[in-house]
């Protein structure tokens, strides 16, 4: 059974302009000790469902179907009180903009010795700064530094304490969002290089969001493409690279530039995305997609099998 | 052939420290050294590509240039004008000639004023046309920047648009003026990736219809090799190697150019294996270096003796490609410690 | 140039969505139902009462009522120790209320913005000169200053007590002003003004005032309650302008003739309005509040 299986998620936001349908179906399955890049621009919801897993969704925003499996059960059924007992120790979260997570009065170990003996009250203060020293040799954060303040730390560091936090209870499944956008190439390179290495060595598997696609190729196993609340491709790494088959994908993938390889035009993708709260009938690239045809817009477009672990939610794929 | 361009804009030796205040305690907190006499030279109609990343002077640079901020030390020169200090009237032309594209669309325009009067607002400044004329020079620039049909933008504010056409609207007012020089600081580091690709598209027409020298500063070497002739790299305050854009990726000399190199994502055909390995692995934060060469401190191919003792300058390895590293020959190998050639320029 | 005009005024969106915005809020709703029935008191005070066309609130004594008398149809609201018609002098105090609220709120923030700005703006020498002006200004106390001003001139006039109001309470806006004007200059659009060629007047004036007016009405509606309440004190004291009738004089008069336990028709009224105009100001500033925020929210949104 795979740790994680989310069936058909659809989330909403209420606003006063009516319901915003952020995640639309949305399926995906995850193994432990595998990880997934969820890759697409702003407001395409990959975020959102980063937010649901964690059961951290605002107040105006609710999953109106759907089904989130983790270990077998249920976390769209969950109860707060539940979800309080997994976040952490079962799931754990690298938020957007992590480095302002640190609170700044406090010093770096004792915030994550609080965090450490929150969920595990049975160990004594010592016990949980041995865990930290080990965690920070992990990371690669030198020793003395941990009585410091998070703003004597870089930012990278501060990234490191972070992902330090995460590990401290040994959850099965990290989600970072966007961990790396603030920081530099090089920094961020050795984190995710890291990443990578702390995930296969403790078999948690990872759930990596963000807007890069090349930075979630550089971690992932596997790929899966969003656009306008809907997954619209999904596949291993190498094989959405090599043949991407949603126009999106394409027109994505052509939107980059490139360090290697011919220096052609860039095409960017004309148009602007849909309104989500009076989403457009049948497929929601259709007006900005260079193979769109009419017939895309009657009825929704279905999931097109290209191999067994491929597939793309695209009439035209073939 | 950059033998037939001339230098439009040549910085000579520029300095730049930002001075800590004391702190309540007393303890002077240290100065922080922007740019350290650098000397960059940028030629006509090209689009030059600053690449660093953040602290090491890039966006300082640009304000120089600008003269948002004033130098220190050295010297700026646009073509035959020294630029250094300018003040009253040659201040005011001067700011017809040189303009600048900032990096956040969303703080760029005041949001309280329309579309049509920011881009206006430089005609109105300098006193350029009638109120007829200024309306076609805003309708052209908005065209060239990718607002169409422009009347659609002319009336809207800011908080209407999306983060894209905002930044279309800066340029279109960074270019109502036809300057001669634009500085674009980190122009789509907060746009997404195929919103970047318009922008990198308008700068490319715009440089060719319009024949604007373009400055692009950017921590992203994938973007200035797509859209600059010449790349820089500067680290720490310091121009560690200067050549042309497609040199400088595939056959780069500076150890510092390498490593980034190393670390950029490579799209799904990583290996594990580092093509020029030259970054040592630095607990914590890089020391600060002072009276050595900037990167030494990070540097696995250095040796000690010079390059802690001197800060090498840039030095032609090749026709228009300079890096300043001390043990670097034009075949590529780094030179041992006993073998000491220099270089003229 | 009409029709670029009304295009102009079409896309003003602020002004619709804020108005929607305050329509919805409750207080906002209350504040300017009150406010508008004030307004019309200070109106009618214009119209000629029924009683006789040469009726003045201050003089104009009913010939057959000598003493203060309780509400008959004749005198809605009753009369006072002199037989004066104490509704007529109520509307009347509505329009006094109305002139020294707003035009002490005005001057004030007049004089605050300019002041805020240019401290804000300028920065080093010229901040920590006109700040420290303020501050010395801010700890006097407004009212015994007047107090004394006017045991030494004898009684003031109502348009010196404005300004004497005004030139007291001009210092807290200014800090507020002068913040928004710091962080506003460090914004990029302000950079890009001065790239442009941009002067310092044309960067005060066409980028900075607009971004801050909207926080200066707010606390216009806040000053104008002060205002109100100060004159109001000061009438009461006895230091008001004796030629003027506004709701503290009422009250003055009320205390002074020990009317006060007996005629509460005479003593309610002013007290009530005072405190209902009072409140209306400040719900519609705090309406106001929410206008603003949401927008300034808004602004920084991520696409």
């Amino acid at each position: 059974m795979a740790l994680l299986e989310v069936e058909n998620l659809s989330i909403g936001y209420r606003t006063k302009k009516g319901l915003l349908q952020a995640v639309e179906g949305v399926s995906f399955s995850l193994e432990a000790g595998q990880s997934l890049g969820l890759v697409g621009e702003s407001g395409c919801g990959k975020t959102t469902i980063g937010m649901a897993l964690m059961g951290l969704l605002p107040p105006n925003g609710m999953v109106n179907e759907g089904r989130i499996l983790f270990e077998g059960r249920d976390l769209v059924k969950a109860s707060e009180e539940d979800m309080r007992k997994i976040r952490w120790e079962r799931i754990a979260m690298i938020f957007q903009a992590a480095m302002n997570a640190l609170n700044p009065v406090q010093r770096v170990d004792d915030q994550i010795a609080e965090a450490i003996l929150t969920h595990r009250p049975h160990l004594s203060r010592q016990e949980a700064v041995e865990q930290i020293k080990g965690l920070f040799q992990l990371v690669g954060i030198p020793g003395d530094r941990m009585r410091d303040y998070p703003h004597q730390y870089s930012g990278g560091m501060k990234q490191r304490a972070i992902i330090a936090m995460a590990l401290a209870c040994r959850p099965r499944l990290i989600i970072a969002d966007e961990p790396t956008t603030a920081l530099d190439v090089i920094v961020q390179d050795q984190i995710l290089k890291e990443t990578r290495n702390l995930q296969e060595e403790f078999n948690i598997s990872l759930i990596f969001i963000s807007h890069d696609i090349a930075i979630v190729a550089e971690v992932c196993h596997d790929i899966g493409i969003m656009y306008a609340g809907q997954l619209v491709e999904y596949g291993p790494r190498q094989e959405v690279f090599d043949f991407p088959m949603h126009p999106y994908t394409r027109a994505l993938l052509a939107s980059y530039p490139t360090l290697t390889g011919e220096k052609s035009r860039l095409t960017p993708i004309g148009g602007e995305t849909p309104n989500l709260i009076h989403p457009p009938p049948g497929c929601r690239f259709c007006d900005r997609c260079p193979e769109g045809r009419s017939s895309c817009k009657l009825g929704f477009p279905s999931w097109v099998e290209i191999s067994p672990r491929h597939r793309a939610l695209c009439y035209h794929c073939r | 052939m950059e033998e037939r361009k001339k230098p439009i804009l040549e910085l000579e030796n520029v300095s730049k420290t930002y001075r800590r205040k004391l702190s309540f305690f007393g303890k002077a907190e240290k100065d922080l050294v922007a740019l350290d006499r650098i000397s960059l030279q940028i030629l006509k109609g090209e689009i030059f590509g600053l690449v660093g990343e953040s602290g090491s002077g890039k966006t300082t640079a640009g304000r120089l240039i600008v003269k948002l901020e004033e130098a220190e030390e050295g010297r700026i020169q646009l073509e035959d004008v020294e630029i250094t200090h300018l003040e009253g009237k040659k201040l005011k032309e001067f700011r017809r000639r040189v303009q600048m594209i900032f990096q956040d669309p969303y703080q760029s325009l005041n949001p309280q004023i329309s579309i049509y009067d920011a881009v206006c607002e430089p005609l109105i400044i300098h006193k350029v046309g009638d109120s007829l004329s200024r309306r076609e020079m805003v309708e052209g620039a908005m065209k060239s920047a990718g607002l169409t049909p422009p009347g659609d933008f002319f009336y809207r504010y800011p908080h209407q648009l999306s983060g894209g056409q905002r930044q279309r609207a800066a340029i279109a007012r960074a270019m109502v003026l036809k300057p001669e020089f634009v500085v674009a600081d980190e122009p789509t580091s907060m746009l997404d990736a195929s919103i970047s690709a318009q922008i990198f598209n308008i700068l490319l027409e715009m440089r060719d219809r319009l024949d604007v020298t373009l400055l692009f500063i950017t921590h992203s070497l994938a973007a200035a090799r797509y859209l600059c002739d010449r790349i820089g790299v500067i680290y720490r305050g310091n121009l560690m190697e200067v050549g042309p854009a497609d040199q400088v990726i595939r056959n780069p000399r500076h150890p510092y150019t390498q490593a980034l190199i190393d670390a950029l994502p490579k799209f799904g055909h990583c290996g594990e294996e580092k093509r020029y390995d030259t970054l040592l692995r630095v607990d914590g934060d890089a020391p600060e270096s002072a009276g050595c060469c900037p990167f030494y401190p990070r540097c696995k191919v250095s040796h000690r003796i010079r390059c802690s003792r001197e800060k090498p300058t840039l030095r032609q390895l090749a026709p228009s490609h300079w890096v300043a590293c001390f043990y670097v020959k034009a075949e590529g190998e780094f030179l041992p410690e006993s073998d000491q050639c220099f270089y003229g320029t | 140039m009409a029709r670029r005009l009304s295009e102009r005024f079409r896309s003003v969106g602020f002004l619709q969505e804020g108005w929607a915005i305050f329509r919805e809020s409750l207080l906002g709703r209350i504040g300017l139902t009150l406010l508008i029935l004030f307004a019309l008191m200070a109106v009618s005070s214009f119209i000629p009462p029924r009683i006789d066309p040469m009726y003045h609130p201050m003089t104009g004594v009913d010939p057959e009522i000598s003493s203060s008398v309780g509400p008959t149809l004749r005198h809605w609201l009753g009369t006072d120790f002199m037989g004066r018609d104490i509704l007529s002098q109520l509307l009347a105090g509505a329009r006094v209320a109305f002139m020294v609220g707003v035009s002490a709120a005005f001057m004030s923030i007049f004089l605050g913005t300019a002041i805020g700005m240019l401290a804000g703006y300028a920065g080093r020498a010229m901040d920590t000169l006109l700040m420290r002006l303020a501050d010395m200004i801010m700890v006097m106390p407004t009212l015994l200053v007047v107090l004394i001003l006017s045991s030494l001139f004898g009684q003031l006039n109502i348009w010196t007590i404005v300004l004497i109001i005004a030139l007291f309470r001009w210092p807290g806006v200014s800090r507020v002003i002068r913040a928004q004007t710091l962080s506003l200059k460090q914004r990029p659009f302000i950079e890009a003004a001065k790239v442009a060629g941009a002067s310092h007047l044309r960067i005060i004036f066409r980028h900075i005032m607009p971004n801050v007016l909207p926080l200066a009405f707010l606390y216009m509606t806040f000053r104008v309650t002060s205002a109100i309440i100060i004159e109001a004190a000061l009438a009461f004291l006895g230091f008001g302008d004796p030629g003027t009738v506004s709701w503290g004089m009422m009250l003055q008069w009320v205390w002074k003739t020990g009317h006060m336990f007996r005629a509460p028709y005479w003593l309610l009224p002013p007290g009530i309005c005072i405190s209902l105009i009072t409140l209306s100001f400040y719900m519609l500033g705090r309406a106001m509040d929410e206008v603003l925020d949401p927008r300034l929210r808004r602004e920084g949104e991520a696409e």
